[in-house]
Order: structure tokens, then sequence, then C-alpha cells
């Protein structure tokens, strides 16, 4: 028995490959269902996002590449795909990417949170499809526990790196929590309506959207949940709201410093987020300078996110030592299981030595009251369990060893278990 | 009796110094399990600073608010107990790098002059004894509205730069810096006018009609007039931000300043 993976990631495979072979959640069920089919490959797990397709089984050694390769030749119809697209690492190597791809470290953007869900997703459906429940099942368990204590322990699912998200950030750092709070959208765009998305999903309460051209705003709003607003209301709500993001075609700024200090007054100093995403900028970034305002354009969140990077790099080596220990952790276990056959013969055998002795004096012992005869089964049981504690530990310690010189034959031909 | 409150002092200001010594290492290494054991040292330095102010209490038959040193010693305390509450409610290590280190100070002060007060000194006043007390527990809360006041200083220049450092990382939202001193501001209010009640109790009963010249209590008036400009400042002028948080520091100073002046006042009188 042994743990293996083949995979193809952002790392090895550029998109246009990787859509080739993109599933349906459907579809990696199947499959997983279909590789354990073999014979060769007793569990199976599918892990297909839009930046990675893994297969980690486990089963007989080297076998899970060509089962791969054979099970998406059908899915390929005719066209194929480059075997150097393709990864594959077996035992340590295996469990290892596992952990680190559970715990974000192999993503595209280094701690981002989707990953961990969607492994969880793969690991739920190969239970529901009924391929795993063995070593396997157990090591994902642990990939997602490791994945949980990477996350508790380093800060590396903490910092925002991309723009729509930094800006989310920022709101924590000036606000503490988002709940309760208003964001209004100014005109739109990608990364504007990006933003406020991530900015709803954060916990923040209502969300305006307003636009020069009314009917924009209207249907815009509408995609969101969110209400439209007329441009001339603009003034009246950025005493309200807490957050704005704005993002219109306009040639030089909406929002001048000297019409800010009168929203700031009218507000009674409660802060307020500008986020300007607009190029030209819509904000006066002087703005900045005046106390409770806190004014960020699209260079500054790039600013914020490249620091996150740096610093999060650092993190990351914190969670790839986390990452190591329990690979070493995980391995001593997986090896020392495979002694299992083994030690599951010898309590069979001295199990079975201790029934026939039994019987053997059973007419002597017929006489014997029931509490007697409790007595007997515990001495003789015990005599055994004592005899294969040593044994039995000796064979866990050589099977995680590899500098032993005890193979499985010699402990075999030593208690006669053939 | 006396040695059993000098070394349940001493016993605390080691612990205050393991724990600060922790809190820095987790803070700076972002490390928020590692601020465990500095928790409890915090914990269990309060237990036995709390233990050694009642020996104290009752080796002395009065509450040990009579010499500068015994003073120190209990506001340290309070200002410990005072970072515990605010810890428990909003869980912010870094709060305990900036508020620690005064706490181990005046600690420090009070060990240093040995806790045993002066028995050819008469005794303050019940009413007295309680005015100090409510306005220690006062002026510790007044310390973490300043604590929370530097520590937002520092995090909306972080802000404002637009270029995250160590601090921005590290330390709490500003939205929560300002609710802590908000929340610190208003007890401590409270605080200070009880102790301001308890004190014209006293002097009334002890003068009658001409109490407001007594320099006590002069002292105490003004210590409430700065509390009471800072809550009016907040609420009806509404500093906040950076205008509040420098506020925040220079009342605290000021009532700092007043306490000093304040407990030398104590000290003329007892004699």
């Amino acid at each position: 028995m042994s743990i293996q993976l083949v995979g193809m990631s952002h790392k090895t495979a550029p998109v246009e490959v990787r859509e080739r072979l993109a599933l349906s959640e459907e579809g990696a069920s199947r499959l997983a269902r279909q590789l354990t089919r073999s014979g060769a490959i007793d569990e199976a797990v599918v892990l297909s996002t839009c930046n990675r397709v893994e297969f980690v089984a486990s089963g007989r050694p080297n076998m899970l590449r060509g089962e791969v390769f054979r099970c998406i030749g059908d899915l390929l119809r005719g066209t194929r795909i480059e075997e150097a697209a393709f990864y594959s690492y077996d035992e340590r190597g295996a469990v290892r990417h596992v952990f680190r791809v559970a715990s974000s470290l192999d993503s595209m953007v280094v701690g981002e949170p989707q990953i961990l869900g969607q492994v969880r997703d793969a690991y739920r459906r190969a239970k529901d499809a009924g391929t795993l429940g063995g070593p396997l099942d157990r090591l994902l368990a642990d990939a997602l526990r490791v994945a949980r204590r990477v996350r508790n322990e380093t800060e590396i699912g903490r910092m925002a790196v991309s723009v729509s998200y930094v800006a989310v950030e920022l709101a924590r750092k000036i606000f503490g929590d988002l709940e309760g709070l208003s964001v209004l959208l100014i005109g739109a765009g990608e990364m504007a309506e990006s933003a406020a998305r991530h900015l709803r999903g954060a916990g923040t309460s209502h969300l305006y959207v307003s636009n020069r051209t009314f009917a924009n705003a209207v249907a815009l709003a509408d995609s969101f949940g969110a209400e439209p607003v007329r441009f001339e209301r603009l003034l009246e709500l950025l005493q309200r709201v807490d957050i704005v993001v704005s993002s219109t075609g306009s040639p030089g700024f909406i929002l001048s410093k000297r019409t800010a200090q009168g929203v700031i007054a009218s507000r009674r100093n409660k802060p307020i987020f500008l986020v300007d995403i607009a190029v030209p900028r819509d904000i006066d970034p002087d703005i900045n300078a005046v106390d409770n305002m806190f004014v960020y354009d699209i260079d500054d969140l790039q600013q914020v996110a490249a620091a996150n990077i740096k610093h999060r790099q650092h993190e990351a080596d914190i969670a790839e030592r986390i990452v190591d220990d329990e690979v070493r952790r995980i391995l001593q276990r997986l090896k020392a299981r495979r002694a299992a056959p083994e030690i599951v013969l010898l309590n069979r055998r001295l199990e079975a030595i201790r029934r026939a002795e039994l019987e053997r004096y059973g007419s002597k012992l017929r006489d014997l009251s029931a509490d007697q005869r409790q007595a007997v089964e515990a001495l003789t049981r015990g005599i055994i369990n004592k005899i294969a504690h040593h044994p039995i530990r000796e064979a866990k310690r050589s099977a995680s060893d590899p500098r032993s010189r005890i193979t499985f034959e010699d402990f075999r031909r030593i208690f006669g278990l053939d | 009796m006396d040695s059993h409150d000098t070394l349940l002092l001493q016993a605390a200001l080691v612990l205050y110094s393991l724990g600060l010594l922790d809190s820095l290492y987790s803070v700076v290494k972002q490390r928020r399990k590692l601020f465990k054991p500095a928790l409890y040292a915090f914990v269990l330095g309060a237990s036995l600073h709390l233990l050694s102010l009642a020996f104290s209490s009752v080796s002395a038959g009065r509450l040990p608010v009579q010499t500068f040193q015994q003073l120190s010693s209990m506001a340290s305390f309070f200002m410990t107990a005072v970072f515990l509450a605010v810890y428990a409610r909003f869980k912010y290590e870094s709060l305990a790098v900036f508020a620690i280190p005064p706490v181990f100070l005046l600690a420090l002060v009070g060990a240093l002059g040995g806790t045993s007060p002066d028995a050819s000194r008469p005794m303050l006043q019940w009413w007295i004894s309680i005015h100090a007390t409510l306005f220690l527990l006062g002026y510790a809360a007044l310390f973490l509205t300043c604590v929370a006041g530097v520590m937002y200083l520092i995090q909306e220049r972080e802000l404002k730069s637009k270029r995250p450092r160590a601090f921005y990382y590290r330390l709490p939202p500003l939205g929560k810096l300002d609710e802590i001193g908000y929340i610190a501001l208003a007890a401590a209010f409270v605080l200070v006018t009880l102790g301001l009640i308890a004190a014209s109790v006293w002097a009334f009963a002890k003068w009658g009609a001409s109490w407001l010249v007594d320099p006590t209590i002069a002292l105490a008036f003004l210590t409430w007039g700065i509390a009471f400009a800072m809550v009016i400042g907040r609420l009806a002028a509404g500093w906040r931000g950076r205008r509040g948080a420098y506020f925040s520091i220079a009342g605290f100073a000021c009532a700092a300043l007043t306490w000093v002046v304040n407990s030398g006042a104590h000290t003329f009188m007892g004699q």
C-alpha cells in the first residue's frame, strides 16, 4: 500500500490546458470511482478547482499515474495534454503536497481562504461516493486539521493581497468590525464592484449605488441587491455612509478637500474611508490629511498589497515548518501501519493457541464457578497480551525505521505466521 | 507581618516583568498563542498584588493609601486590573505592551519604598481613604484611555502613511482603540465623581462651609474638572480621532500631575 498523487496546477499548466480538464463535482466523483474500480487503487479522491486538478490515491505502488492517464483519456476525447503538465508524488512527497495544498501554501495567492473549503468538499464527495475508508481517509482528515493549524498559528490567511481584499482589510483596520456599516459605490467597473462585493461579504449592512446615469445605478443596484441613489444626492449620502468606493469616468475630482471638510464636520468626526479606484482619480488625495478621513487610491492599495505579500512570505515560512513537522508525524504513523497485517496475524495466532489450550483442559475446568472461569479467561488473555506487547512494538518500530534489519518475513517466520 | 506584603509585592513584580517579556515576544512575533503564559502571569501577579495590599491593610488596620509608596502600589494594581478587564472584553495583546511597563514601574516604586506605614503618622480618616481609593481606580481608567490614545496615534499614522509597517500589523483597529478609550474615560469619570463626593463629605464634616480652600479638595476638583472636560469634549464637541487621542493623553498627564501633587498634599496634611 502506498499514498500516491498525480496532479496539474497553475504552476505546471496555463489556464488553456487546465480548462480542458475542468471537472464538475459529479465528474470528479465519477473519476474517483473509476480509479478504484481497476483493482490497483484502493482509495481515491479527486480535487478539481480552477487552479488545479489533483488525484490522490492509496493502493499498489506506482500505479496511479498510469491509471489516471487511462481514465482521463476518455475524458479528453482525442485531444492530448502534455505529460509534462502533470507532476507525480508518492509517500512523503504526496503527503507533503496534500498538506501544502490544503494549507494554501501552493495557491496562486498564498494564503487565500477558498482552497480549504474546496479540499473539504472534495473529501466529503469522495466519502459519499464510497472511494475512501482507509489510510487516505485519515490522511485527508489530517490535511484539513493541518490547514486549520496553519491558519490558527500563522497570520497567513489574514493578509489580504488582492486589491479588493486590501480595501476590506483596510476598512477593518479603520473601523474594527464592519457589521452595521454602510457602503456607497459611485460609478461602476470590475474592480470597484469586486471591492463592493467583498465589503458586503465582510458584513457591511447597507450598500448604496450611485451613477451619473441613474438607470445604470438602478441596473447595478439590482444585481447587488443594493439601493440606487441619484447623483445629486451624493453629498447628503456622504454624511451618512462609512465607506465610499469611487470609480467614475470623471476627468476631475468629484470630491474636493473643501467639500470633504464640510462633510466631516457635519458627520461630527465620524470616520470615513474613501477608496478611489478611478483613473484619473475621483477624490482629492489631500483629503487624507483631514482628521478621521482616510483616502486610498489604486496605487496606495497596490502598495499595501505588496507590503502584505512581503509580510506573508515570512508567515509562509513558518507555515512550511508546521507542514514539515506534521508530514514527519503522519509518515511515521503510516509506516507503522504497514506492520498491521503481521500484527493482526500474530494476535489471531496467539488467540487460537489460547482457545485450543482452554478447550484441551475443558473437562478439568468444568467444575469451576462463574467467577473462577472469568479469572482463568482474564489470566490467559493477560499472558498472551504481555507476550505480544514487545513483538508488536518492535514490528511497528522497524516498519517506520528504514535502518531496521528485521523484515516482516523474519517476523512471520519467528512466530510461525504463514 | 510586614514582610509578607513586601514579599508578595516582589513576587507580583517578577510575574509582571515575565508577563511583559512574553507579551513583547508574542506581539513582535505575532504569535497569539504565545500570549497565554503572559496572561497567566498578569492574572497571578495581580492576585498576589491584591494579597499584598490585603496584608498591609490588615497589619496596619487601615487601607494602604497612606504613603506615596502605598498609593503607587495600589495604583499599579488597579491599572493591571483595568487592563485585564479590557483584555477580557477586546482580546488585543498589544495593549499589554503599552499598558504594563508603567504598571511595572509603579509597582517597583511601591516595592522599593517598603509598604509598612510610618507608625508615628496619624491615619487618614475613613472617608478620605475611600476617596483616595476611588480616585486611584479613576486614574487607572484614565491611564487606559491614555494608552488607547497613544496606540491610536501610532496606528493612525500607519494608516495615513499608506505604507504598512510593523505597527500596522500588530496594533488593533482605530475604531476599537477609540471605543476602548471612550469606555475607559466614561468609567474614569464616574469613579472620580464618586471619589469627589467622598472627599466633599469628609471635608464638609471637618471644616463646614470653608472646605473649598483645602488644597486636597481643590486638587480633587481639578482632576474631576479634567475628566469632565474630556467627557464634554467627546460628547458635545465630537472630539474623536487624532484630536481625541491628543486630548486623552494631555488629560491623563494633567491628572497624573495632580496626583503627584495631591499625594504630596496628603502627606503634608497628615503631619
